[in-house]
């Protein structure tokens, strides 16, 4: 479920908004002070129903986290630790801490502004900015995974069976060129079907992105908020 | 990417491309990447899905013969893949949307492109990938990672016996395998343009 401030519905601009202040937050602050930036972060998450925060249930995720760390540790600073046979460094890993404090937050920032936003909003939104054409072809790939996919697995079948793959190099090129005669020629029809319906890129749509009061009071948050962090740092 | 000259067939074939290249980056990208572990993907995945991806922009560029075709495939391939079901997605998409801005310069030289222009975009967009992991690491991790990275060098120099001289050979020699990778993408995407072309024709 999308953020809501006073019960209004936010807009994709303060998603947008949020990931911009997100990367200029990661960009000013002094290492060590990451953590406030990732508990601003971790605060719009939860705010936002915390669907972006789901990429901390991934082991992936902490492998990547961890491996830094403990890459730190072992190689930057003066070993003065020993872990059973490993000979560690406390300066090193601390390091290693508020890198990784910047890379979740960064990430987390990421995923909450995606995990919020939909492909719908974003061709709104190119629509709003005069893009049109983007948004539609947007769309029109989103509708066209399916169909795309079903080709790609036809031609890879067609040319398996009757025994294609004996040459390699061949197949592949045979593969390419029928994957992509057929996406297009699928295209064509898409193109038919558009015109069929008198479609216009060029025609006006109201499709203005209103910015209402909740949108205001976020964007004000976010402000002060970094105002505040930057002040502590 | 001048709108009025835009017809709804080209927008259309900007989406069919778009979409195959998000596809490939969303299936056997994700599957790649699970395949190899983090701090050594770059190098393997990135390079076999930034020549993946220069061909299906390439090949898209000779059917939608506009300055701006490659950048917009791109941006579709980009959305597209921050869409998809996968744990960290900045990485990749930075890298689809560096590598559809430098194929983008490379063709803006001509208004028609030639083989020579698909080669030095291919070659550009693929050694991208030489500098992704440094300026993903720097962007994410700070200055910190230098010193790591650094000091790497540094204790594998003093491991292999390697002199630090020796080291800068590797970097180069890794670099121009990415252009000469690149190149050939360049190349296949010209060739293969052509041939979807005639095949089309032919009907």
């Amino acid at each position: 479920m999308p953020m809501a401030v006073g019960g209004f519905r936010l807009n994709p601009i303060s998603y947008l908004a949020f990931l911009a202040w997100s990367l200029a937050l990661v960009a000013l602050l002094p290492d060590d002070r990451a953590g406030l930036l990732l508990a601003a972060v971790l605060g719009v998450g939860a705010l936002s129903g915390g669907r972006g925060l789901r990429i901390l249930t991934r082991g992936r995720f902490w492998v990547t986290v961890a491996s830094i760390v403990a890459l730190s540790a072992l190689l930057l600073g003066e070993r003065d630790l020993q872990w059973g046979f490993l000979r560690l460094s406390r300066e090193g890993f601390l390091i290693g801490v508020w890198m990784s404090l910047r890379a979740v937050a960064l990430m987390l920032a990421f995923a909450i502004s995606l995990g919020v936003l939909s492909i719908t909003e974003m061709v709104r939104l190119f629509d709003a900015v005069n893009l049109r054409g983007l948004g539609f072809a947007l769309g029109v790939a989103l509708n066209l995974g399916p169909v795309l996919r079903d080709a790609v697995e036809a031609a890879y079948h067609t040319i398996r069976l009757r025994g294609g793959f004996r040459r390699p190099l061949q197949a592949t090129r045979l593969f390419l060129v029928t994957v992509i005669a057929n996406a297009l020629r699928y295209g064509d029809d898409v193109v038919k079907s558009a015109s069929a319906r008198a479609f216009d890129l060029e025609a006006k749509t109201d499709v203005a992105i209103a910015v209402n009061r909740a949108d205001v009071v976020f964007l004000c948050a976010l402000a002060a908020a970094g105002a505040a962090i930057l002040i502590l740092a | 990417m001048s709108k009025s000259k835009w017809t709804v067939r080209d927008w259309i074939y900007v989406a069919v491309f778009g979409a195959l290249w998000g596809i490939l980056e969303i299936t056997l990208g994700s599957y790649l990447h699970v395949l190899f572990p983090p701090l050594a993907d770059t190098f393997v995945v990135g390079l076999i899905m930034a020549g993946i991806g220069a061909i299906i922009a390439l090949v898209g560029r000779w059917f939608v013969p506009k300055r701006g075709a490659v950048l917009a495939i791109g941006v579709v391939t980009t959305i597209l893949k921050a869409f998809s079901l996968g744990g960290i997605v900045i990485g990749p998409m930075v890298a689809i949307l560096a590598e559809a801005i430098l194929m983008e310069l490379a063709l803006w030289l001509r208004a028609v492109p030639t083989r020579g222009l698909y080669i030095l975009a291919g070659a550009l967009a693929v050694s991208w990938n030489f500098f992704h992991k440094f300026i993903m690491m720097r962007i994410l991790y700070g200055r910190s990672i230098v010193q790591v990275y650094t000091q790497m060098v540094k204790e594998g120099s003093k491991v292999l016996g390697i002199d630090v001289a020796y080291a800068v050979a590797i970097i180069v020699i890794l670099f121009l395998f990415r252009v000469l990778v690149g190149s050939v993408a360049g190349w296949i995407g010209w060739d293969l343009g052509r041939l979807v072309g005639r095949r089309l024709a032919r009907g």
